[in-house]
């Protein structure tokens, strides 16, 4: 994480992504998959083809593509279909967008039901014999049972969640980098889906997005650093107020 | 008449011995100084994370210039304000901590202001700082003088006015092996402990209060091998490669 000013002098926190070796791995049409949209798998970061099994190796012979080591399934519109073996790069994304972005949250084991789901506790003094950190009740008398999904100690972390409708402030197409607004679920270096925002405010934040996306064999050369308009670049000289 | 020597020869002409020329300019050159906040951090983060960090710190430093600063320098910082009647505020301070790494590193300025201490901390690398000038070099004994909040005030008074004293570069940077007064007890921090190791306070306080703090000392710290960082090779490096860049 690190600091990112804007030329009005503020400061934000913004996250660095990087892009390695994404790959389109398969087209699954809508009445394969039995949604609304088809969709498409892409692979993230590579990883050795030893440890799996040759089924599981079948993906990745069709597309030509070495194993990667996660896999998301994107749902895509029928105009937005890639074929499959092609990267995919940082560029994908330009700044001023909203994205959300989703990653397992660091694994905190077995927990406590205070840290688990910020009761309060018991004080620790007034004559409180062996209770600190317990749920104390947890029904009344006449339901005479413990509801389904009653908050009790159990493991906490390591499941998926997603934070919405950050912003992108900058994007490095060199390192593919991508610089997003505050902070991610994961510990570092952890893999992470990055998807185009489906909130309702960020719907026309989108302009001239590269649809389908970013070909880097294309005739479009972009600049190393691409920044938002409202983003302070090191270039400039000091903000001052007139 | 000329002089007779004792060996009964006339005295010949001697030449004057030959100047010896220092070039103190390039015994200067052999000080190398790398701020602290480029020195990355342990810890299990991709160096291309710090890589890039020190691409944009090194942008910033070619636009503004950030002079070589200690603890215990006094510095005056110019910051542009929206609220300020000019636009632009200065405050004069001692440096008392430096913090952070990489883009977020800040310093904290303190001074008495009519009676007040007053202590701000600023970011090195935000667009709002429009000056950064030294006024007085001097490092003191220690690397974090926050023990001037417990100390006399006449201790971090420091003229708003202040001319800036002219300092020759290719000099040592003088340490000023001042012992400070503190005000009576309590104070924020129990400075007499040996985990804070401060030099720079006068202790007057009766022996067996030295001695009880001694209780919490650690002397196995110095010789746990996990805690050693050696950052000689990485500032090396860092520091070659920051010149190079900053030259250019």
């Amino acid at each position: 994480m690190m600091p990112i000013w804007t030329k009005s002098g503020k400061k934000h926190a913004v996250t660095l992504l990087k892009v390695q070796d994404c790959h389109v791995l398969k087209y699954i049409s809508k009445e394969e998959s039995g949604g609304r949209t088809p969709q498409l798998l892409v692979g993230g970061k590579n990883a050795s083809p030893f440890s799996k099994s040759e089924s599981a190796m079948e993906i990745f012979k069709e597309a030509g593509v070495p194993r990667k080591q996660k896999i998301s399934t994107f749902n895509v519109t029928d105009d937005a279909i890639i074929k499959p073996g092609t990267p995919l790069y940082a560029a994908h994304f330009r700044p001023g967008q909203f994205v959300d972005v989703t990653a397992k949250t660091i694994g905190k084991g077995f927990q406590g039901v205070m840290k688990r789901w910020g009761f309060k506790g018991q004080p620790a003094s007034h004559g409180q014999t062996k209770t600190h950190r317990r749920p104390g009740a947890i029904s009344t008398n006449k339901a005479a049972k413990v509801y389904r999904g009653k908050k009790m100690p159990g493991k906490m972390g390591n499941i998926y969640r997603t934070s919405f409708g950050l912003k992108v402030w900058r994007i490095n197409t060199k390192h593919d980098i991508i610089y997003v607004n505050g902070s991610v679920p994961g510990h570092k270096n952890c893999l992470v889906k990055v998807r185009d925002s489906k909130l309702p405010s960020c719907k026309d934040c989108n302009k001239n997005p590269p649809f389908p996306t970013f070909f880097a064999d294309g005739d479009e050369e972009l600049p190393e650093d691409l920044y938002d308009d409202e983003v302070f670049q090191f270039t400039d000289p000091s903000v001052t107020y007139a | 008449s000329c002089r007779i020597s004792s060996d009964g020869k006339p005295a010949t002409f001697q030449p004057p011995p030959k100047p010896v020329i220092i070039d103190k300019q390039k015994q200067g050159l052999q000080r190398r100084f790398l701020s602290p906040e480029f020195i990355p951090p342990r810890g299990r983060t991709d160096p291309l994370k710090f890589f890039i960090e020190r691409r944009d710190m090194i942008q910033r430093r070619k636009v503004f210039n950030i002079p070589e600063f200690y603890v215990g320098h006094i510095l005056a910082v110019t910051t542009a304000n929206p609220y300020a009647s000019e636009k632009a505020s200065r405050f004069v301070g001692i440096c008392i901590q430096r913090g952070g790494k990489g883009l977020g590193a800040t310093f904290v300025l303190r001074n008495v202001i009519e009676d007040q201490g007053v202590e701000i901390c600023y970011e090195l690398y935000s667009p709002r700082i429009q000056a950064i000038e030294v006024l007085k070099l001097e490092k003191r004994l220690d690397d974090n003088l926050m023990y001037l909040r417990d100390a006399l005030p006449e201790y971090s008074t420091f003229d708003v006015n202040m001319k800036p004293v002219s300092h020759l570069e290719h000099e040592e940077i003088p340490v000023n092996k001042l012992q400070v007064r503190m005000k009576p007890k309590p104070w924020s921090k129990r400075w007499e402990r040996p985990k804070y190791n401060i030099k720079g306070i006068k202790f007057e306080l009766p022996e067996e209060k030295m001695k009880e703090a001694q209780k919490w000392s650690k002397p196995w710290l110095e010789f746990d091998m996990l805690r050693e960082y050696d950052t000689s090779k990485i500032e090396e490096k860092i520091w070659r490669e920051v010149s190079e860049a900053l030259k250019k």
